[in-house]
């Protein structure tokens, strides 16, 4: 019974709206590009949009779809939706909705653990679009006067929270996260070598597959025997 | 320069306010949602309210972060796009390659001499059209991705959790073996974020702090920048 309001009308009802707003991100997109083709006559030509998105695309290509099956079972339907349209998914969204489960004590992969991160995950997309809105309407002139050592050490937040989401885990499922850092630094290590430079355009997306896909192999094999009493 | 005058034009800020109202709408719908199914499946308010509490505290640092990088995009492209770019979809790396690659087709650096209009206007092209593959990818695949988790879980559903656990310690043991290879500040903070963490997390498991629970992430985050910073 409880679970039947999350399979049969949660999750429809979001696949359904999520769909619409994705739907309508990518048409608004278009929004300040077509205002400067149309009101203001500043179209380029085809061949440099072409060229120009050509360009970009050799770099992201494998990540449209690296990056949504990899973050797939961290995200669950509802956290894949809210999270690709915002954007700036390792560095904010993925770390909020693990720390709003952390903190009301729910597991990732359950129904009650997906609530939970599509809460945090909108209540992180709100607050960042309030901060950028107040930031971008002070004007440039603000944030350009920050000092370059501000700017220094508020780059170094980054990898630390990279540390602090990987220890949070880490100390649940001690054997798999050394079994992750094995993997991921392996490849790494492969990567900034240039050992898998024969792999096209930026072969970091195959770095993320094996470490993801690799862990989880792992993960079922040393936790698959506790399960079996189950 | 003259192009940034179209670029901060309030017909373009119009155009952005659009396309961030859509993520504002989805957040919201998403959130009411939840929020209601989450008492029906026996949630408590206090669960929900800590969530939500616990994600605007832990907010504040990536947003430091993407603010103090947004200065460059807005100087270059305008304090509409930036706005709307970094609302929506991108991350400031992303958005300067892009907006780079569209000036680059055009024979100019971006932001430098000879950034006519126009090579603003494919500028813009490049970011929204080289991000769209993200867009199109879930908009037409992420109601089929559940089938990938029960196959990866053998069907089993006490699996799934092993699964996210797997996927996530996976991908941040990159994030992580990436920036402690760099040998310098960033892999000091990175270790010391994880030490920190796991501190965190051991003190709160024995002792059962709420309030740590809530600011756990953003002490370690902080602690770790602080850190990194002293080398």
């Amino acid at each position: 019974m409880k679970n039947n309001v999350y399979d049969n009308e949660f999750i429809p009802s979001i696949i359904k709206y999520g769909r619409i707003t994705l739907f309508l991100g990518m048409l608004l997109a278009l929004g300040p590009a077509l205002i400067l083709a149309l009101h203001f006559g500043y179209m380029p030509p085809i061949g440099a949009i072409i060229a120009g998105t050509l360009a970009q695309m050799s770099v992201s290509g494998a990540f449209y779809v690296v990056e949504p099956i990899s973050y797939f079972p961290i995200l669950g339907i509802p956290g894949t939706y809210m999270a690709f349209l915002s954007g700036n998914l390792v560095n904010m969204r993925i770390p909020c909705a693990v720390a709003a489960q952390e903190a009301a004590g729910v597991k990732q992969g359950t129904n009650e653990g997906a609530i939970i991160s599509t809460l945090g995950i909108a209540v992180s997309i709100l607050i960042n679009i309030a901060i950028l809105s107040i930031a971008v309407f002070l004007g440039s002139s603000v944030l350009a006067s920050l000092p370059a050592e501000v700017t220094r050490v508020l780059n170094l937040i980054l990898p630390a929270l990279f540390g602090a989401v990987f220890g949070q885990f880490a100390i649940q499922r001690p054997k798999l996260g050394v079994v992750a850092i094995t993997i991921a630094g392996f490849m790494t290590f492969l990567l900034k070598q240039g050992f898998l430079s024969f792999l096209p355009g930026t072969p970091s997306y195959a770095v993320i597959l094996v470490s993801v896909f690799g862990t989880i192999a792992a993960g079922k094999k040393i936790y698959g025997k506790e399960l079996q009493g189950e | 320069m003259n192009y940034l005058e179209v670029a901060n034009h309030p017909l373009m800020w119009t155009a952005a306010a659009l396309a961030v109202g859509v993520v504002i709408l989805q957040s919201i719908i998403f959130a009411k949602k939840s929020y209601k199914t989450g008492k029906d499946i026996g949630l408590t308010e206090q669960q929900m309210k800590s969530a939500m509490k616990t994600s605007a505290i832990s907010s504040i640092g990536p947003s430091m972060v993407i603010l103090a990088g947004m200065v460059s995009l807005i100087v270059t492209m305008g304090g509409p796009i930036a706005w709307m770019r970094l609302s929506f979809i991108g991350s400031v790396t992303y958005e300067l390659m892009a907006a780079g690659f569209g000036a680059d087709a055009m024979g100019v650096v971006l932001g430098k001499e000879g950034m006519t209009e126009v090579v603003f206007a494919n500028g813009v092209w490049t970011m929204i059209l080289g991000s769209m593959g993200w867009l199109l990818f879930t908009f037409l695949f992420t109601h089929k991705m559940d089938k990938l988790t029960k196959v990866l879980a053998n069907g089993k559903k006490a699996m799934v959790p092993i699964i996210s656990a797997g996927a996530m310690l996976g991908a941040f043991a990159y994030f992580n073996a990436d920036r402690i290879l760099g040998f310098d500040a960033g892999a000091l903070a990175c270790i010391s974020g994880l030490v920190l963490m796991m501190i965190i997390v051991y003190i709160q498991k024995k002792k059962n702090i709420t309030w740590l629970r809530e600011w756990g992430l953003t002490i370690a985050m902080f602690g770790g920048m602080l850190i990194g910073s002293l080398i």
